[in-house]
């Protein structure tokens, strides 16, 4: 909202600087945006003059030597000119010796080119007044001779952009502004003086307005209409137009100009309709019908709905309710008699329709924010006042009133002791007396509690809806005392038991595993396009993924894994020639299981190829195992062995995974799940990512990771020596190895019984090829035999071994390889 | 006698020394001082040498015997050498480039997102965490905002269809709808639904606003926030925690000031100005950097606290504003593009 500063001068005696109260607003709680400075500045010894004599300088052919006549400010002057607009006998501002122009620019007695000279004449610009540089001011209407300059130019002014807080809608106006700095100046607040106090003749005039009917009382708690009749429509006086010109309103005609004034000053919005074009002499507040038309005041037709509130006369809508006004009935040049209203109307009315219309003004902005019902009055009587004296007229017949008769009564009972305890300092207790008292928050009884301290009763004035409970007023007092006055302290900090929530720990987890193995950690957006979320999911899980109000299509479902961020940055970086490899990300994703969503943690890699990248030594590249070793980790961050998961090839609908080349383990039923290998091929080539790219996801429901981090125990180990063997195997190609080791294993441990323990069993060749069947691969096992009692002998060990190759052979289909 | 031991001992010198392999090492060995080598067969005869020589001749012997022993371990110390610099190739030219890619790097949102939970936790804050998917209650009712707050629009909000459900997102009552969080603040909600006070928590988080992406907007960001909950927590003491914060992430000339504000959730209301001159690329002498307050009793009473008892506060920032202003980035964007040339300047 932009407040005029001249215009604040009227009801407070400011002689503040006006740094000093743009510190004020700020530290008064409002944001400061902007400090415009319009008009002239003070100039002091800058007088009008007139030009008698023009002659050509001897000694320099663009300069001019004037005779100027200041009148009573110092008679005659010769003064050195260079400007060529002028001639004689205009009247031009006159800067005297002494005089400090913008820019602290001193005129002095000089001497130019020889000749002396007692001053200068000024253009626009060395005044400071607009931009126009490019001769002297004239100065119009012939004013008299040795004027102070700033007595004939438009007034200078300041305005200050400032930013409203939504709990304030009293401060939408220069009266509430300049009440706020009223009080943190510690100056009287003086109200405009009233004439019209609501008395008319009280005759009728039915031919003007017969009647006013609200049937939406819900919507418009309170309306009233004022009918002032022979009103002369015309041009503003100066001093209005300039004010409406200064905070950015472009001036109509009076009326036009005084019901802005008044919604500027005391922030309450006005109406005024010509009398003769309301239809029946009525006005009906009501909802709209579907399909209602009316065209705005900015020329642009309205469709309206049944939920919008209008104010209507007997046939038509002639005003969108506290929002716009409608061409068919506003004021215009002949108009004579006005009805003027001034009413409330609930903030949710008037936001839904400015909402659905895309319409608002500085009107509807008031009523979204709320106006106080209980001055409406007073502000339909100041509106009179302005529109008798700058358009005539008088007010007739009684005042049309419907709703506001609820009175306003607010208390707030507050101790000084609370106010203290509140802020950790002591504000006294007549500085608090005060801070209240300056803000209208009188003070009805000022006692003293059990404790001693005071406590008073605090009357709460209708503007300040905002105020409501003691720690309403802690702010208040805050406020007034000056935030920049909290005395410093430091931190106390009593130790709650606790820790970081298991999520964090996991992702912290996480984070520092895979930066450790050279990935660089990425940050995607959560939000993706519907194509893209296809390549991923299944048409019914992407539906459940969508956003019902999406802002751009590509940000329109919520991600299902991080993998498709992560290509993005892949393709990014290949494409702008940046070398990438190892990449991740830890974040929530959101995946479909049974028609529900499921917000889970997860932290997935990419890992590509290198391209572009040449080295004067190869190493291996990424491989599936290489992703399963880094996919285990991060499942053992979650306390999730992998290593006792089954494990399945990703096959059918594979969404993004390469078939026969990727893996996964767990699902959404046990609250976790992992996929990954290659990713597919196609799909990376159709994203636009060059090579091969290997991947990793894991995903975990957040509260599947266990505040209680079970600590370890300890397990005894046998410092005796191991007994290994190997035992290779012939089995068909398609057999996973993990399912031959758990059947050897159990073998094994039957063969061997009690008499000592199979420690470890693990593939540690595969081979498929020349010197096997078709079909078949060799599987090569070492087994790890230990006692925790004895050193095994060769024997006992022998005889073990032995009796699982029988086992091997009558058991299974398996061949042993010699 | 004594002559023939000298020889032994000239020749196992000019034998051993020439010894390169190990094998070779083992049949020098046992040709000199095995059991059928060359001193055990003139130890042998010893029997023969006349009893008062005997003396002498067995010190001799003994001398003779340390005297190989010395010049085998000596030939094994310099064939052990040997095998050890076998195993090695050629020198290294040091100035080659490793080939190997490295070191990965953290985001820089992670990095000023642990490095404020540090600075935090030193003074007894522990990390809290929240749904992303959030519903009307924890974004909005339970942190007192008016019904008709202009956040809750669906023109600022993102909003899901009424058919879709969030398995593990309750909500509070059955009716209202599921969002993207627009604030952490619905954290502080879940945390204290959750337990009594005391409570000292920070939420940092990602949230959404419906908003134009541009050089200083992202329709997804980050925030962090702190609550603190006990008894007799005062606004002084929440000038001090920002003074704590800002002086140890900054250094101790760092100051900030309070503008009192509005925030429905907190009263009194404050926004955080830090001093700036010293920060790259910052031309003002403050810099807005957060808002914060007094936790409002409406938000207690919600939440079950007896707002007679509790008092508390708490305080939200950007992490990417934050992170703007101490790398001196200047578009919001870089840190979704993850450029690597980006990435790879903060480690």
């Amino acid at each position: 909202m932009k407040i005029s500063l001249n215009w604040i001068k009227d009801y407070v005696q400011l002689d503040a600087g006006v740094d000093e109260i743009s510190r004020a607003i700020t530290f008064l709680g409002f944001e400061v945006e902007q400090v415009i400075r319009t008009g002239a500045p003070v100039l002091r010894d800058v007088v009008v003059g007139e030009v008698l004599v023009r002659d050509k300088h001897p000694n320099a052919d663009k300069l001019s030597v004037c005779q100027v006549d200041v009148g009573p400010a110092g008679g005659l002057k010769t003064i050195v000119c260079g400007a060529q607009n002028y001639k004689v006998g205009d009247r031009v501002p006159v800067a005297l010796p002494g005089a400090i122009l913008p820019g602290n620019f001193e005129i002095k007695q000089s001497k130019i080119r020889g000749q002396s000279s007692d001053g200068m004449m000024c253009s626009a610009k060395e005044l400071g007044v607009a931009e126009d540089a490019s001769g002297l001011l004239l100065l119009e209407g012939r004013p008299a001779l040795g004027t102070p300059i700033n007595e004939v130019l438009p007034p200078g002014d300041v305005v200050f952009d400032i930013e409203i807080t939504p709990n304030r809608p009293d401060c939408l106006s220069h009266l509430g502004i300049a009440r706020e700095l009223a009080a943190w100046f510690k100056l009287p607040l003086v109200y405009p003086q009233e004439k019209f106090r609501g008395s008319t003749d009280g005759v009728p005039h039915p031919e003007l307005l017969r009647n006013v009917s609200v049937l939406s009382p819900e919507d418009c708690p309170l309306y009233t209409a004022h009918i002032i009749k022979g009103v002369k429509i015309g041009p503003s006086p100066a001093w209005l137009q300039q004010r409406l010109s200064a905070v950015g309103l472009r001036p109509i005609n009076n009326v036009v100009d005084v019901g802005n004034y008044v919604m500027l000053e005391t922030g309450q919005p006005m109406h005024a309709f010509d009398a003769r074009k309301l239809s029946g002499n009525q006005i009906i507040v009501r909802r709209a019908t579907d399909g209602e038309k009316i065209i705005t005041l900015d020329g642009k037709e309205r469709i309206l709905t049944g939920r919008m509130l209008v104010i209507a006369d007997a046939e038509k809508p002639v005003v969108i309710a506290g929002i716009m006004g409608g061409q068919n009935s506003g004021v215009v040049d002949d108009t004579t008699d006005l009805v003027l209203e001034c009413a409330i109307f609930k903030r949710q009315a008037i936001r839904w329709t400015s909402r659905r219309l895309g319409l608002t003004s500085d009107s509807c902005y008031r009523y979204e924010r709320g106006v106080d019902p209980h001055s409406a009055l007073e502000a339909a009587y100041r509106a009179i006042d302005l529109i008798v004296e700058t358009a005539g007229g008088r007010v007739v017949a009684p005042v049309f009133q419907v709703g506001g008769d609820v009175p306003w009564k607010r208390e707030i009972v507050v101790t000084h002791a609370f106010i203290c305890a509140r802020l950790g300092f002591v504000i006294p207790a007549d500085d608090v007396r005060a801070a209240l008292e300056s803000l209208e928050l009188n003070i009805a009884r000022d006692e003293i509690d059990e404790a001693g301290g005071p406590v008073w009763t605090v009357t709460i004035p209708s503007w300040r809806d905002d105020l409501d409970r003691p720690i309403d007023l802690v702010e208040e007092v805050l406020r007034l005392y000056g935030t920049e006055k909290i005395p410093p302290a430091v931190v106390l900090s009593p130790g709650l038991i606790g820790d970081d929530d298991p999520l964090v720990l996991f992702n912290r987890r996480v984070t520092d595993y895979l930066v450790g193995h050279d990935f660089h950690e990425c940050v995607n957006y959560t939000l993706r396009g519907e194509k893209e979320i296809a390549t991923w999911v299944s048409q019914a899980a992407a539906v459940e993924l969508g956003l019902a109000n999406p802002f751009v299509d590509d940000q329109s479902h919520l991600r299902p894994t991080l993998v498709m961020g992560l290509l993005g940055t892949l393709k990014l970086n290949q494409s702008r020639g940046v070398a990438v490899s190892r990449l991740f990300e830890t974040g929530r994703v959101f995946i479909e299981r049974n028609g529900q969503n499921f917000e889970c943690a997860a932290v997935s890699f990419v890992m590509a190829e290198p391209l572009g990248e040449r080295s004067w030594l190869k190493r291996e590249p990424a491989d599936f195992y290489l992703a399963k070793k880094f996919v285990s980790a991060l499942a053992a961050g979650a306390g999730i062995d992998l290593a006792r998961q089954p494990l399945v090839p990703i096959s059918g609908p594979y969404y993004g995974w390469q078939e026969g080349q990727s893996a996964a383990a767990g699902e959404m039923a046990q609250g976790w799940t992992t996929r990954f290998g290659l990713l597919s091929l196609p799909m990376a080539r159709a994203m636009g990512v060059d090579g091969k790219v290997y991947a990793g996801i894991f995903a975990i429901l957040p509260e599947k990771l266990s505040a209680e981090n079970s600590r370890r125990r300890y397990a005894d180990f046998s410092l005796l020596p191991a007994a290994l063997r190997d035992l290779a195997l012939v089995v068909d190609a398609s057999v996973p190895s993990d399912e031959v080791r758990k059947t050897l294993a159990k073998l094994t441990r039957a063969a061997i019984g009690n008499a000592f323990a199979l420690e470890k069993i693990e593939a540690f060749d595969v081979y498929q090829g020349k010197g096997l069947p078709e079909g078949k691969k060799s599987l090569a096992f070492s087994l790890v035999f230990r006692s925790s009692e004895r050193t095994l002998t060769d024997d006992e060990v022998n005889a073990a071994f032995q009796k699982i190759q029988d086992e091997v052979g009558q058991t299974t289909a398996w061949q042993i390889r010699k | 006698m004594q002559d023939t031991l000298n020889a032994l001992v000239a020749k196992a010198q000019i034998e051993l020394a020439a010894l390169k392999a190990r094998p070779d090492f083992e049949s020098a060995k046992a040709r000199l001082v095995g059991p059928n080598g060359e001193l055990t067969a003139l130890m042998k005869q010893m029997g023969a040498v006349p009893k008062e020589q005997r003396p002498a001749m067995g010190k001799l012997i003994n001398e003779t015997k340390g005297r190989l022993q010395e010049m085998l371990d000596a030939a094994l110390r310099s064939i052990e050498a040997g095998e050890l610099q076998a195993q090695l190739g050629p020198s290294v030219d040091a100035t080659l480039p490793s080939p190997d890619i490295g070191p990965g790097t953290y985001h820089p949102l992670t990095l000023v997102r642990e490095e404020m939970c540090r600075i935090l936790r030193k003074v007894g804050f522990v990390v809290a965490d929240g749904p992303e998917v959030e519903t009307e209650y924890y974004c909005f009712d339970a942190l007192n905002t008016p019904a008709d707050h202009p956040a809750r629009d669906a023109q600022d909000t993102f909003y899901f269809p009424e058919t879709v459900r969030f398995g593990n997102v309750s909500k509070k009552t059955p009716d209202e709808k599921y969002l993207l969080r627009t604030h952490t603040s619905s954290v502080q909600i879940r945390t204290m639904l959750k337990g009594p006070p005391p409570i000292r928590i920070v939420s940092p988080g990602r949230t959404y606003r419906r908003d134009t992406t541009d050089a200083t907007h992202s329709a997804n960001f980050h925030q962090l926030e702190c609550l603190y909950v006990d008894r007799n927590v005062t606004v002084r003491d929440l000038k001090a925690l920002l003074d704590y914060i800002f002086a140890s992430l900054l250094g101790k000339e760092t100051k900030t000031r309070f503008r009192p504000h509005y925030f429905s959730y907190t009263e009194p209301s404050f926004e955080v100005d830090l001093s700036a001159k010293h920060l790259p690329k910052v031309k003002k002498e403050w810099i807005e950097i957060g808002g914060c307050g007094m936790v409002d009793p409406a938000v207690f009473a919600g939440v079950g606290y007896d707002p007679e008892v509790w008092t508390g506060y708490a305080f939200g920032m950007g992490l990417e504003r934050l992170a703007m202003l101490l790398y001196g980035i200047d578009d919001i964007r870089y840190f979704y593009q993850n450029d690597l040339r980006f990435l790879k300047q903060f480690g």
